[in-house]
């Protein structure tokens, strides 16, 4: 499930979490979040968003060969 | 989790400050031009960035906090409204609102998303956190 979780301190100032995209799709889909409340002061990435969408695991067999 | 981001709030739709106020039971006032405030700049503090004495105590709408002698203005300016206050604890703003006006910026904040998520359709779940309020939306 993707989700994005906005936390507001009682003091005002809010945080933005997205959870469960992959790739720059969290960028694209907080960014109106972003315009509708201010602007961005800091962006921290986490290994998700390095992850490509899509990505499919290729396993490569390799047979053993003698001689 | 794919990102985190902090954002520097900012106020640009009346609506949503409006329904801010009406949920702290304060009272917006449309259209009242001056706003309640010791009256005098004596300099312990820097003015809002883009604004001059001659501004202060001036308003295009202004919030009227029950309990408190002060008010707040709310001014226009290239797009958004910057909240003109004076924080002095005589006034009582600093008591019903928390420190910076917290406790409106949180509702203005809430009320703006709350707004948003309606109008896109989102799953809105919202609860009490220590440090405030965790709304986290659905999205499909």
């Amino acid at each position: 499930m993707k989700s994005i979780v906005i936390d507001i301190t009682n003091e005002g100032e809010v945080k933005i979490e997205t959870k469960g995209f992959t790739g720059k799709a969290c960028i694209e889909e907080s960014q109106f979040l972003k315009d509708l409340l201010g602007h961005e002061t800091a962006r921290q990435l986490t290994p998700v968003y390095y992850s490509k969408a899509n990505q499919k695991e290729v396993t490569r067999k390799h047979l053993p060969l003698c001689g | 989790m794919s990102h985190v981001a902090r954002i520097e709030l900012e106020i640009n739709d009346l609506d949503s400050l409006k329904a801010a106020c009406k949920s702290l039971g304060l009272e917006f006032v449309p259209d009242q031009k001056t706003f309640a405030w010791y009256g005098q700049h004596v300099g312990d503090y820097p003015l809002p960035e883009g604004f001059t004495l001659e501004d202060m105590g001036h308003c295009d709408h202004a919030i009227h906090v029950p309990d408190a002698q002060y008010e707040i203005g709310v001014v226009k300016k290239r797009g958004k409204y910057t909240l003109l206050w004076d924080f002095y604890h005589a006034g009582g703003l600093e008591t019903a609102l928390g420190r910076g006006a917290g406790k409106l910026k949180q509702a203005y904040a809430l009320e703006r998303v709350k707004k948003e998520a309606r109008q896109r359709n989102y799953r809105y779940l919202e609860k009490k956190t220590d440090q405030g309020i965790r709304i986290t939306l659905m999205v499909q």
